[in-house]
């Protein structure tokens, strides 16, 4: 069963056009990778599916729920689009830690200002930020303030915090493009084991082979468009339309 | 004498530590309400598309940013002492009904002035820390799923006053050196306090001595934001 499936989604700001009636859906516990140049609408679509962006067109349903119809304004209602967006959980590309607090308060905030409506103890919200950063590998850097980590650090607080609100879709809008080549590996790392443990994401990367290696499916986006959706064999290692052929070739060119 | 003068400068500069105090208690949260003012957003000629189709000029036109940024213009771009007399005598000069004519109106009339004058100063300073904040940690905010409101106080608010400190020390201190303008209405602020002597005992030598006053309750309050921003120093 598709856990997100998106119909029709357009959205311009004002005379250009950046989506063009993008549509496609995702299992449960699979990877969708999102390529393509810089300005072709992979990031709008990112903001869209987190409600930073308001498509003009088009709906989109979380496990069979519609969540967002452009259509029907009952479903834009301010109060509701806050526990909506919570169905996703988003990693920045330049982070987007709160300075002013820990790793470990960046990552339980949210959660303990929640903790009314969930009911969670606060040990319990620690325990579980704890838990988080241990597995991104940073237990002994609990206590330590963003400016203190490094951009690979950091990236991994962000995604721990992602997860603390256990999103049922994590997306990542180009995880690894502030980072040093030399941090890069830490960060695809930590969203691979994600990846093995079934946690379903939707990844806007320039990192093809990553991409290859860790997508279920990838699709390709140009000029807002959807170009070629498959998987990463038919995708990126046999593309048919022109202008994936095109933007691959010149990928690997460079890479 | 010495002690005379001392002890009655003191006197004076309790009555400017206490116009001191009384205005920033108010116009601090005050500036902060001008600030969300200037920002507003709001722009209700953008959906009357009933009446044609409006200039852009017009369904851009903001009236609450439009109306608090008229006043800022206003009071900043006017003396701090026409004000001040303006506030307490227009009342009483062009309505024949003078307000303050209570035991400390005067003093309230002073207050009144400075808090509107400093609320104004302090929303752009506000406003310009506000802004700075990159709109990424607001971002984060939402889609971590927090209310606006505590996406303010908790994400916000902090990193702000951190910007802030400096601009608004350098305001404050100027405001410790505007209290002398109260004498203007006839209070007796530290240096009408000092003058006094010139006229009662043709000494010169207390208004001098005011300085001394001023500079000490200027260097408490520079050690007291040293002190603030190194609190503040723990993160970037």
């Amino acid at each position: 069963m598709a856990i997100l499936e998106v119909h029709n989604i357009e959205k311009h700001f004002k005379n250009v056009q950046v989506l063009n009636d993008i549509s496609f859906s995702l299992e449960k516990g699979q990877v969708l990778s999102i390529i393509g140049s810089s300005g072709s609408g992979k990031t709008t679509l990112l903001r869209c599916l987190n409600f930073l962006e308001k498509p003009d067109q088009g709906t989109i349903l979380v496990g069979d729920q519609v969540i967002f119809d452009a259509a029907d304004p009952a479903t834009q209602i301010e109060k509701e689009v806050r526990k909506k967006r919570l169905h996703f959980g988003l990693v920045f590309q330049n982070f987007n830690l709160f300075p002013q607090y820990t790793a470990l308060e960046n990552v339980t905030l949210a959660p303990k200002l929640m903790a009314k409506e969930t009911g969670r103890s606060p040990e319990d919200i620690e325990a579980d930020g704890l838990a988080l950063l241990a597995q991104m590998g940073l237990e002994d850097r609990k206590d330590h303030y963003p400016h203190q980590l490094s951009g690979g650090q950091q990236q991994r607080v962000a995604i721990a915090r992602a997860l603390a609100l256990q999103p049922d879709i994590l997306c990542f809008d180009e995880p690894t493009s502030a980072l040093d080549p030399e941090l890069t590996g830490e960060v695809l790392r930590v969203i691979r084991s994600l990846a093995e443990k079934k946690t379903t994401m939707i990844i806007v990367t320039h990192e093809m082979a990553f991409a290859r290696d860790v997508a279920d499916q990838v699709i390709f986006m140009d000029g807002g468009y959807i170009v070629e959706q498959g998987t990463p064999e038919q995708v990126i290692n046999h593309p048919k339309e022109e202008r994936t052929k095109q933007f691959l070739a010149r990928y690997f060119e460079n890479a | 004498m010495f002690i005379h003068v001392t002890l009655s400068l003191l006197e004076g500069m309790w009555t400017a530590i206490e116009l001191f105090l009384l205005t920033l208690l108010f116009s601090l949260p005050l500036g902060l309400l001008v600030a969300f003012g200037s920002m507003s957003k709001w722009a209700p000629l953008r959906h009357v598309s009933r009446l044609g189709h409006l200039p852009a000029a017009l369904r851009h036109f903001r009236p609450i940013s439009a109306l608090t940024e008229l006043v800022v213009w206003i009071i900043r771009g006017t003396p701090l002492m026409l004000q001040l007399i303006i506030i307490f005598y227009g009342p009483g000069m062009w309505f024949d009904n003078n307000i303050w004519a209570f035991g400390n109106g005067r003093m309230v009339a002073c207050v009144v002035a400075f808090v509107i004058n400093y609320a104004c100063y302090f929303s752009v300073i506000y406003r310009g820390g506000i802004e700075s904040i990159p709109q990424g940690q607001k971002e984060a905010g939402q889609v971590l799923g927090m209310t606006k409101t505590q996406i303010f106080f908790k994400v916000t608010l902090l990193q702000v006053i951190k910007r802030i400190v400096p601009p608004m020390s350098n305001e404050i201190i100027t405001l410790v050196k505007d209290t002398s303008l109260a004498r203007t209405i006839a209070i007796t602020e530290l240096v009408k306090a000092g003058e006094s002597f010139m006229k009662s005992d043709g000494i010169t030598w207390p208004l001098f001595y005011t300085m001394v006053y001023y500079l000490l309750f200027v260097g408490l309050l520079t050690l007291l934001f040293n002190w603030l921003e190194k609190k503040l120093d723990y993160f970037k």
